[in-house]
């Protein structure tokens, strides 16, 4: 069965482009989320196999996200997404229970490799 | 494993110091309070001094801690065995133990803490009827040289439960990964998951920043099994290679079993978003940005001499350059700024001892701790808070029974009050004492000759309030040892002034007084005014100009000799510079630039030649035998080179 991936960030542009690579890679995008807000709900509401996690968003930030799914999930895997110079705020991320994370701008296989990796593939 | 301990040395006095600082807050807030929390949280601290103390083999300190933490631990359990002498007993020996860490920091021998050691095993055994256990602690050498393994003493309690098995991990992390700094760190992150991490390689601080040597991380973790470090890691993206390697125990670990965790999450596992750094270098930071100021300034100077052909591309390297230096210089400063917590944090156990030295009884109550002021005006102002605070209760606080008669409250109460006024810091010492008669003041300034009858006929009450800080006045009638003699107010004043602030005192007999500390920010860069007298340049802090009036001295108004300017609805008392400073120069007839300044007496017109312009000046000390000149506060080098005095305006006139 696919895995069911969840996936965060207040761009479309961004969330489009992660859709199709994860389209590509055979796995299920069950839900999308544009805030830190929205990123708990569905989490809660979906609980994917895998989350995408974009930084810096609105109303809560994906650390804050990342931070409150953990809690209530240890199991749950979340991969930052980061752009080079955020280097600190992924530590902050891994700090906060993140799994991995991938730098922006991506490329779809290195993106599907981390993921693999991740989840023991 | 043998560990060099001296490399901790450092870790373990700032670490130890800190527990101890919180300690004594805790019990000033026991006796004040005294619940549960606050003794779980000093035995936490006792516990904590201990572990780190017997592992670094400071074999007094950690048994002195080990016997606090027993009677904290009584005290938890019997919480009516509280009295006021085990409360000076947990103080003497807090006390006792920070120096023990100084000395031990410093490299010195320390006091030697057997009595108070002996005390509080005679109170534990008159308290639980058993005499206290030994406390274990780790033979070593400092020099770097590998310690010996200890035997447990055999009074020792049974020793811990077996180890976890360790292990070698290397690592190393694919050249193509963008980000290895937060790769390693991930790694880092997910092995120290699994158990203590020790020799991590390099250390936290470069892995974060990117500092890996070939990629290559090597650690050494505690866990159950090989599989769980190659299951942890092999999840993790990026890693070119992975090797984990079990390590045979070297001898039986002798140490207790805290403290190897304790140096582990120092040095490798714990999250350290913050780093510490010495003071000194910060002052050395300081001062390196200045001079770079103050190159940049010259270069400047420079380039408007240089053809038109090359001075376009010049000025436009140095601006860029300078914005950077500027920068840089912003960047430093905050680096610079501490809480004011970290002395006022110290108040409440000075409140504590000086009210029960002289039977007093003070609640004190802080605010605004949090505010960041530069570190080095913190330096000079711990000692003056801590003398007023003394004044506040000795001088100002009446005797609970006096103040019963009175109809207030037995307790005292002095309030600390810190909050940020635009650009500066107001830190507010309020108490509701006795209050200052300044009739009472005035009288006995007069007595003792420090103002004349018509001076203190024309004094307002806040210029007679003041007089609490002239030197050799003290009105308290009688000198205790808490308040000493006169001396102490007088060094408030010129401390708070020396780095830039003011002192004001407002008071109402029967309720109460206030001292009010205005406060800069920063010490380092001030704006100045320069203006010329003479031949020679001077500098006035920009802080403390009001205006700028021209006029001719000729035909102004005198009162006797002095001429009187007008100004704002008022007449101003003029003084020349260059009659002040006594400079030889033929004084230029005409109209004259008037700077007027606020100087402690009220608004003051300085007559001076010329005005030359405005300049940020990196403020330099003057060394000796400069320093002891009054009416200046220090040098700066202006953009030609030129180096000029900064004026020290409230003192100038004296």
């Amino acid at each position: 069965m696919a895995k069911r991936v969840l996936i965060v960030d207040d761009a479309i542009f961004m969330r489009n482009m992660i859709k199709d690579i994860f389209a590509s890679g055979g796995f299920e995008v069950v839900g999308e989320a544009a805030n830190g807000l929205e990123a708990v709900e569905k989490y809660k509401e979906l609980k994917p196999d895998l989350t995408t996690m974009d930084i810096v968003m609105p109303f809560k930030s994906g650390i804050e996200a990342t931070r409150e799914i953990v809690k209530a999930d240890n199991a749950a895997v979340i991969i930052m997404c980061s752009a080079l110079g955020q280097e600190s705020l992924v530590m902050e991320a891994i700090e906060a229970g993140a799994s991995d994370f991938i730098v922006k701008p991506f490329k779809a296989e290195d993106v599907l490799g981390v993921v693999k990796k991740v989840l023991g593939e | 494993m043998t560990i060099d301990m001296s490399k901790y040395l450092g870790l373990f006095t700032s670490e130890a110091s800190e527990h101890l600082e919180h300690l004594s807050q805790d019990l000033v807030r026991l006796e004040r309070e005294g619940n549960r929390e606050v003794i779980d949280s000093m035995f936490r601290h006792a516990h904590s001094v201990k572990g780190m103390a017997a592992s670094m083999g400071f074999e007094q300190i950690a048994t002195l801690s080990h016997r606090v933490e027993d009677l904290v631990d009584q005290v938890r359990k019997r919480p009516e065995a509280m009295s006021a002498d085990i409360a000076d007993l947990l103080f003497a020996s807090t006390d006792h133990l920070q120096a023990m860490v100084r000395c031990a920091g410093a490299g010195e021998a320390a006091p030697s803490a057997s009595s108070l050691i002996e005390r509080i095993s005679e109170r534990l055994i008159a308290l639980t009827g058993a005499a206290p256990a030994a406390t274990r602690v780790v033979k070593t050498t400092l020099s770097g040289s590998a310690p010996q393994p200890e035997p447990p003493p055999p009074s020792a309690p049974a020793p811990g439960p077996e180890l976890p098995p360790r292990f070698s991990v290397r690592v190393r992390i694919a050249a193509s990964c963008q980000v290895p700094g937060v790769r390693a760190f991930l790694v880092q992150k997910k092995l120290s998951a699994l158990g203590n991490v020790f020799d991590l390689n390099p250390s936290v601080d470069d892995l974060k920043a990117g500092r890996i040597p070939e990629g290559l991380v090597t650690m050494q973790v505690e866990t159950s099994s090989a599989e769980a470090i190659n299951k942890a890691l092999a999840v993790v993206a990026d890693l070119e290679s992975t090797e984990v390697t079990r390590v045979e125990p070297k001898s039986a670990p002798a140490k207790p079993p805290e403290a190897p965790a304790e140096v582990a999450r120092a040095v490798g596992a714990e999250p350290a978003r913050t780093l510490r750094v010495k003071t000194e270098l910060l002052d050395y930071l300081l001062d390196a940005v200045g001079e770079l100021l103050l190159s940049t300034s010259r270069l400047r100077e420079v380039s408007k001499g240089v053809p038109d052909t090359y001075q376009p591309p010049l000025l436009e390297g140095v601006d860029r350059l300078r914005t950077i230096v500027k920068d840089l210089h912003n960047k430093v400063m905050s680096v610079r700024m501490t809480p004011l917590s970290l002395i006022t944090d110290r108040l409440p156990r000075a409140a504590r001892d000086i009210a029960r030295k002289r039977s007093r009884e003070v609640d004190l109550l802080v605010t605004g701790a949090e505010i960041e002021l530069d570190r080095a005006i913190l330096d000079e102002l711990a000692d003056p808070l801590l003398h007023i605070l003394r004044n506040c209760i000795d001088h100002g606080l009446e005797a609970p029974e006096e103040r019963v008669r009175l109809g207030k409250g037995a307790r005292g109460r002095v309030v600390v009050a810190a909050r940020r006024d635009r650009d500066r810091v107001l830190v507010e010492l309020e108490d509701d004492g006795r209050g200052m008669d300044a009739a009472h003041l005035k009288a006995v300034a007069l007595e003792r000759g420090l103002i004349t009858a018509e001076a203190a006929a024309t004094m307002s009450d806040r210029e007679a309030w003041m007089l609490c800080c002239a030197p050799g006045l003290s009105t308290a009638k009688e000198v205790t040892d808490v308040s000493g003699r006169g001396v102490g107010m007088d060094a408030v004043k010129r401390a708070v002034e020396n780095v830039g602030g003011t002192l004001d005192i407002d008071s109402t007999v029967g309720r109460g007084t206030r001292f009010t500390l205005r406060l800069p920010l920063t010490v380092a860069v001030i704006n100045v005014l320069l203006v010329g007298v003479g031949r020679e340049v001077f500098g006035l802090p920009i802080a403390k100009v009001k205006a700028v009036v021209e006029a001719d001295p000729q035909f102004l108004e005198r009162s006797r000799r002095t001429p009187l300017l007008p100004h704002d609805g008022a007449l101003l008392p003029v003084h020349p510079l260059g009659a002040l400073l006594r400079i030889d120069r033929q004084a230029p007839g005409g109209v004259r630039p008037h700077v007027i300044l606020d100087a402690d007496s009220g608004p003051v017109a300085l007559e001076v030649d010329q005005l030359i312009g405005q300049e940020e000046a990196v403020l330099k000390p003057l060394a000796s035998p400069l320093d002891l000149v009054p009416g200046l506060a220090g040098v700066t080098i202006l953009g030609s080179g030129r180096p000029i005095f900064i004026l020290d305006v409230p003192r100038l006139q004296v």
